[in-house]
C-alpha cells in the first residue's frame, strides 16, 4: 500500500469513527483493542461502561453496527452471543492493526476488566 | 439529547397519553352506546335445550348485532389510533431534523417533508435521498432513530464504498440507521459516499 492509500484509509477511519455516537464509537475501539477475543453482550455492556440493559444494547446499537459489516455477532445459544469486530472491513483492519501495535497498555486496561468480571 | 428533541420527546409523550385516554373513553361510550338499547340476537332462538338458560342468555348477548357494531366501531378507533402514531411527529423534532439536514446540504436544497415521518431531500430533480424517521425504536427503547437511503447507486464499487462510510448496501442503495446525534455527521458521509460512487 502506498503512502498516498494509507493517508486515505486513515482519514476514511477518522471520518467513520466521528461519525459515530459515543457508544458505537466505545464498542469500536474496545473490541479493536480486544481483538481477536470476542465478548458476549454483558461483557460488552460493561467494558464501555453502558449503562442501559443489555438487552437494549443489542437489538439497537449492535443490530445496526452489524447491518453496516463492523462487528459481527455469533449466536452460540439463543441467550448468549459472541461479539467481534469485523477484521474484514476496510477500515476497521488499519483499526486492529493500530490497537495492535500502539496500544499494549490500553489492551491490558480492558482485558483486566474483562477477567475481573470472569472470577 | 439536544433541546428541541428534549421537548419533542415531552410532547410526545404527552400527546400519547391524550390520545391513549381519548381511546379509553370512546371506548366506554361505544360500549354504552351500543349494548344500552336492547340486544339484538343474530340467533332468534338460541339452544336452550343444551346450554344452561343463563349461558343462552349471555351467549344472546356476545352473538348479537350489538357485539358486530360495537367491534367495528372498536377497530375504526384502533384505524385512527395507528394512524395517528404513525403519522404524528412533534415539531421540534420537525424542525430539529430539516435544520440538520439543511446544514448538510444547503439551506437552499429542496426537502419535503411527508406524511409518516418521512423526509426527502433533493439531491437532483429525479433523485433524493429518503430520511425515515422513528420517533422511539420499540425494541432497544432509543429515541428518535433516522433510516437514511440513497438514490439507486449503479456504481460497481458500491459495496466497498459503503463500507467505508459506515453503510450497507440493500437493493442497490446505500443505507443505515442512525441515531439522533449521528445525523448530522452521517448525512455528511452519505452525502459524500454518493459523489464518490457517481
Amino acid at each position: 500500500m502506498s503512502s498516498d492509500d494509507n493517508l486515505r484509509t486513515m482519514y476514511e477511519l477518522i471520518q467513520l469513527m466521528s461519525s459515530l455516537n459515543d457508544t458505537r464509537r466505545a464498542i469500536l475501539l474496545a473490541l479493536g483493542h480486544i481483538y481477536p477475543k470476542s465478548v458476549s453482550g454483558v461483557q460488552l455492556s460493561r467494558l464501555i461502561g453502558y449503562s442501559g440493559k443489555s438487552r437494549s444494547l443489542y437489538r439497537g446499537v449492535l443490530s445496526h453496527l452489524q447491518e453496516n459489516d463492523m462487528i459481527q455477532i455469533d449466536e452460540l445459544t439463543p441467550k448468549l452471543y459472541a461479539i467481534r469486530i469485523n477484521s474484514e472491513h476496510p477500515l476497521l483492519t488499519v483499526l486492529i492493526e493500530m490497537c495492535k501495535e500502539f496500544g499494549e497498555e490500553s489492551k491490558k486496561i480492558y482485558l483486566k476488566s474483562l477477567e475481573e468480571e470472569e472470577e | 439529547m439536544d433541546k428541541l428533541l428534549n421537548k419533542a420527546r415531552g410532547l410526545y409523550i404527552d400527546r400519547q397519553r391524550i390520545a391513549l385516554a381519548a381511546l379509553i373513553a370512546m371506548y366506554a361510550a361505544s360500549f354504552i352506546l351500543f349494548y344500552s338499547n336492547g340486544i339484538d340476537s343474530i340467533l332468534k332462538d338460541p339452544p336452550i335445550d343444551w346450554i344452561p338458560a343463563g349461558w343462552a342468555q349471555g351467549f344472546e348477548v356476545v352473538a348479537s348485532f350489538n357485539t358486530v357494531g360495537f367491534f367495528l366501531a372498536f377497530s375504526v378507533m384502533m384505524f385512527f389510533y395507528a394512524f395517528w402514531h404513525w403519522a404524528f411527529m412533534p415539531s421540534p423534532a420537525v424542525t430539529y431534523t430539516i435544520s440538520i439536514l439543511k446544514g448538510v446540504f444547503g439551506q437552499k436544497s429542496k426537502i419535503t417533508q411527508s406524511l409518516g415521518k418521512r423526509f426527502r431531500v433533493y439531491v437532483s430533480d429525479t433523485e433524493f435521498i429518503d430520511v425515515k424517521c422513528r420517533i422511539r425504536e420499540q425494541e432497544s427503547g432509543e429515541w428518535f432513530v433516522y433510516k437514511l437511503t440513497s438514490p439507486i447507486i449503479s456504481s460497481e464499487k458500491r459495496e466497498d464504498i459503503a463500507l467505508r462510510h459506515g453503510m450497507a448496501v440493500r437493493n442497490n442503495r446505500f443505507t443505515t440507521w442512525v441515531a439522533h446525534d449521528e445525523l448530522h455527521h452521517r448525512s455528511i458521509l452519505l452525502a459524500k459516499a454518493i459523489s464518490l460512487a457517481s
